[in-house]
């Protein structure tokens, strides 16, 4: 163990830096005062606020909808493609999965609203949202599905073959019960990044739907109320929910994302 | 149902509740902050509303489209109530199309506070433009963070109109803003009503209406400092609103009766009432309060009427160069 | 895998086009189309309101067909390579700071007990996935004028004469806050290659008398070179595309790429301009990914 004060020091800074932040927003949701400056007191009148305001819950119920529509698909896509990569090493897909995970998100952003207006003539809205939210989640369920089949044990297979297991037998009964955590995980992952989407979300929402964070983002240009701050404590209490259960159930999915 | 494509807080809540009463329907808004904004969004394929309420140059180019249809006026017996000098312009000849709903006038907006003694010419456009003068205010002053009117407000300082598109006169106000910018706090189209409200930004290039808003939130938080608008000498822009039916509407018989709803004087009058927007009826001058009434800000009289722009379409080629001008602004 | 291949059954071969074939179809629909949509509308004209011009038009005085013009626009003088160039020096910066910071955290979890070291790297995966805005959210309600922060630096300022600063709208609130979102990316890729280190070799280091300073600069940070590619990729191709940060944290001078992208396809409504910035910033991030790749395989031959 070779740790001196100094990286204690260094490590912990960085750890103030990234959390100081959120517990500022956190703290100042509760704070009895229009301005985010000065401690007047506590109040619950900014959540309240947050469950009267009519937009934010159509808000909140489309992010909700938008996520679990687009986390169940990714999952199955995804979960297809870490197989398929894994079974097949087939180069095309895993570049396919990789290229909008790899790219600045913008580009997905613009590239799917082109797509969205010129050739399929679509009116953006939910499903232009959702088609682009799986697009970039598959990616992330494949990564964490095929690390898993990756640490599985080859012999486990055989053995089911020798048995005289068909394919799909073997996928039933030996393949998907081990994978099944990481498909969980997976999805769980999808969720979350479906949830949290601003950038792609912006370019491929049209004007009818809003989302969770398309409001926090007017909210912060505008400046308006601790509102913001009330809505993105609770948002990061789900994101916060979601990650500790993902983690549960495949512990090694953050290191997966490499 | 009636689908409204409105500007973020630019109708009353209780006007809302009274049509949705009358009508027996729900109104169901959303809303831009920006006239590019709508449409792009248009553009890029939003259908389903009734009502748009754009900006004359929007309303220029959303005719030209073809993406309006034309207006029923049997059904608008209240478009009698509408000042004659907002009819019939030239966006719209003869009013087939759009109907005024409120105006706003770009202009300079101030904390009567901290500007006290400064001895600043606040009646000109020097006063945002003048190295000279802002040097007294430097970090404190901010200005739209739009290309059109930031552009527009240059060139009248210059001696141009807000609609001259001479590229030579475009860079002249170019580097007029270049220099005024190392004292600028930012470009801001939002957030500077809040920033006004308290006292971290003295000066701003603004919107009529949000620096009444801000001076509205400065008296209710007892800050002890007003916020005053001032309509510059040399002119303005002035950005008349109005109700236009969009062709993908599904209810323009609910959009008609909205419209001669809103052209009722009190109807009209709760509007301005609300955030001190201009307001075109005559019927609701009796309903507006005489605070706002006798804001000169916000009812210029005929003299200063005639200093004031409203702005244009740019074709798509302009479209471009005032973007590259606009990022050679920011750069520099 | 060969195997495999060689004697593959027309059921197995179903089989395989049944797992791979939904995905990939999805991908190629939504990916690859897109992207050479993208590629075709910049060689486009912009429709006069917005959109893009007919490629043929029955009328011949309409503008339509395919044209360089953006392309000759975009070179036609240096402001937007400028543009470019500042995000790639802001991306840069982000990237080294990130890598500042992030190192000794990532080297702390990698040394710390078995135990602990999953709970450290959840609380550096959290911050990353809260949505970024709430980070930009916050760094606007700390560096605001009226935040203790501000007042402090400006009292202390005041102490030497030096007038005060405004820390938000500024372009040290656009690094602090990029830093901010990203440093999360720098840290898991180092933590994974700190982790595999066999602490033996620190050990015969040790033995054969070098310092700890010593240990960390021949030993430990040539190893973990690799690490520190695969996170410099993961901070400054997303950073150099960021558009929310400028607009929301930056000064009259903040812009980078992604303001530009943006305000072309929700302002200016100019898409083929806004396709073409698009592309170059495509070929600009793969330039860096084969710089880069290049790099960490001359690296790799140390490790």
């Amino acid at each position: 163990m070779r740790r001196g004060p100094w990286l204690w020091t260094a490590a912990l800074a960085a750890y103030a830096f990234l959390y100081l932040p959120l517990t500022i927003v956190v703290i100042y949701s509760f704070n009895d005062s229009r301005l985010n400056a000065e401690w007047v007191g506590f109040t619950w009148h900014w959540y309240h606020d947050l469950f009267h305001d009519e937009d934010m819950l159509i808000a909140a119920g489309n992010s909700l909808l938008i996520a679990s529509v687009a986390s169940l698909s990714a999952t199955l896509l995804g979960t297809m493609a870490g197989l398929a990569i894994h079974r097949y090493d087939l180069k095309l897909l895993n570049f396919m999965v990789l290229a909008p995970v790899a790219m600045p998100e913008i580009l997905l952003g613009v590239s799917l609203l082109l797509f969205f207006i010129q050739v399929l003539n679509l009116t953006l809205g939910m499903l232009s949202i959702v088609l682009a939210h799986i697009t970039f989640s598959i990616g992330f369920v494949a990564v964490i599905v095929r690390a898993q089949l990756t640490s599985i044990d080859e012999s486990l297979f055989e053995a089911a073959r020798d048995l005289g297991a068909s394919p799909w037998e073997t996928f039933r009964y030996v393949t998907f019960p081990l994978i099944l955590p990481a498909v969980i995980a997976g999805g769980l992952m999808a969720f979350t990044l479906s949830i949290d989407d601003f950038v792609v979300t912006f370019f491929t929402a049209g004007v009818g739907v809003q989302t969770l964070p398309l409001r926090i983002y007017s909210m912060i240009k505008i400046a308006v109320t601790p509102e913001v701050n009330a809505v993105s404590t609770l948002l990061m209490l789900l994101t916060l929910c979601m990650i500790v259960l993902a983690s549960r159930f495949a512990p090694d999915v953050l290191k997966g994302k490499t | 149902m009636l689908h409204l494509y409105n500007w973020n807080n630019y109708i009353s809540d209780t006007t809302i509740e009274r049509f949705e009463k009358q009508c027996a329907c729900r109104v169901v808004q959303d809303y831009y902050s920006d006239n590019e904004e709508m449409l792009a969004k248009l553009a890029a394929g939003a259908t389903g509303y009734d009502l748009i309420v754009p900006t004359g140059n929007a309303v220029e180019a959303l005719i030209r489209q073809q993406a309006l249809r034309p207006l029923d006026k049997r059904l608008l017996p209240n478009l009698k109530n509408i000042d004659p000098a907002y009819l019939d312009t030239w966006f719209d000849p003869g009013n087939q199309y759009s109907v005024p709903y409120a105006y706003t006038i770009t202009l300079i907006g101030y904390n009567s506070e901290k500007l006290r003694g400064m001895d600043l010419p606040l009646d000109s456009w020097a006063v945002v433009f003048e190295p000279r003068y802002l040097e007294k205010l430097k970090g404190h002053v901010t200005v739209l963070d739009s290309q059109r009117e930031l552009l527009a407000a240059a060139l009248k300082y210059l001696g141009y109109s807000a609609n001259d598109d001479d590229e030579t006169h475009w860079k002249q106000a170019r580097d007029l803003i270049i220099r005024a910018k190392p004292y600028w706090a930012a470009f801001n189209a939002s957030s500077y009503i809040k920033e006004l409200t308290v006292g971290n930004i003295w000066l701003v290039h603004g919107y009529s209406n949000d620096i009444f808003q801000a001076d509205l939130d400065a008296q209710n938080a007892a800050r002890g400092f007003r916020i005053l608008a001032s309509l510059p000498k040399e002119g303005a822009v002035l950005a008349l609103d109005s109700m236009v039916l969009h062709k993908s509407g599904p209810r323009p018989d609910l959009a008609h009766r909205f419209i001669d709803f809103m052209l009722d004087g009190r109807n009209s009058s709760e509007l301005t009432n609300l955030i001190g927007s201009g307001n075109p009826n005559l019927a609701a001058r009796p309903f507006i309060q005489p605070e706002i009434a006798h804001n000169t800000a916000v009812f210029p009289g005929r003299a200063q009427q005639a200093r004031l722009e409203m702005l244009r379409d740019l074709d798509r080629n302009r479209r471009r160069v005032l973007s590259r001008i606009w990022t050679e602004i920011k750069l520099r | 895998m060969s195997e495999r291949h060689d004697k593959e059954s027309p059921s197995a071969r179903i089989t395989r086009w049944l797992v791979s074939g939904p995905p990939l179809l999805f991908l190629l629909l939504l990916v690859a189309i897109p992207g050479v949509i993208m590629v075709f509308a910049s060689f486009r004209y912009p429709g006069e309101f917005g959109g893009l011009a007919p490629l043929v038009a029955a009328d011949p005085q309409t503008l339509h067909g395919l044209t360089i013009e953006t392309y000759r626009f975009f070179f036609g003088d240096f402001i937007y390579a400028e543009v470019f160039i500042k995000s790639f020096v802001m991306a840069l910066a982000t990237t080294l700071i990130c890598l500042v910071m992030a190192y000794p955290l990532a080297l702390l979890i990698a040394r710390s007990s078995k135990q602990i070291r999953n709970l450290m790297m959840l609380l550096v995966i959290l911050p990353f996935t809260s949505n970024f805005l709430i980070g930009i959210y916050a760094w606007m309600i700390i560096l605001g004028p009226q935040a203790a922060l501000n007042q402090t630096i400006n009292v202390l300022l005041g102490v030497f004469g030096i007038a005060p600063v405004q820390l938000l709208f500024s372009p040290v609130a656009v690094m602090i806050a990029m830093v901010y979102v990203y440093l999360p990316f720098m840290v898991l890729p180092l933590y994974t290659n700190l982790e595999k280190h066999d602490p033996v070799l620190l050990d015969a280091a040790q033995d054969l008398g070098a310092n700890a300073w010593q240990r960390f600069w021949r030993v430990t940070f040539p190893l973990s070179q690799p690490g520190i590619f695969a996170g410099s990729a993961l901070v400054f191709i997303p950073a150099i595309g960021m558009f929310a940060v400028p607009e929301l944290l930056g000064g009259t001078g903040d812009i980078m790429i992604g303001n530009l992208i943006k305000e072309q396809f929700l302002g200016t409504r100019d898409w083929p301009f806004g396709s073409t910035l698009a592309i170059l910033l495509t070929l600009a991030v793969l330039l860096v990914v084969w710089i880069v790749a290049r790099l960490s395989a001359r690296g790799g031959r140390y490790a």
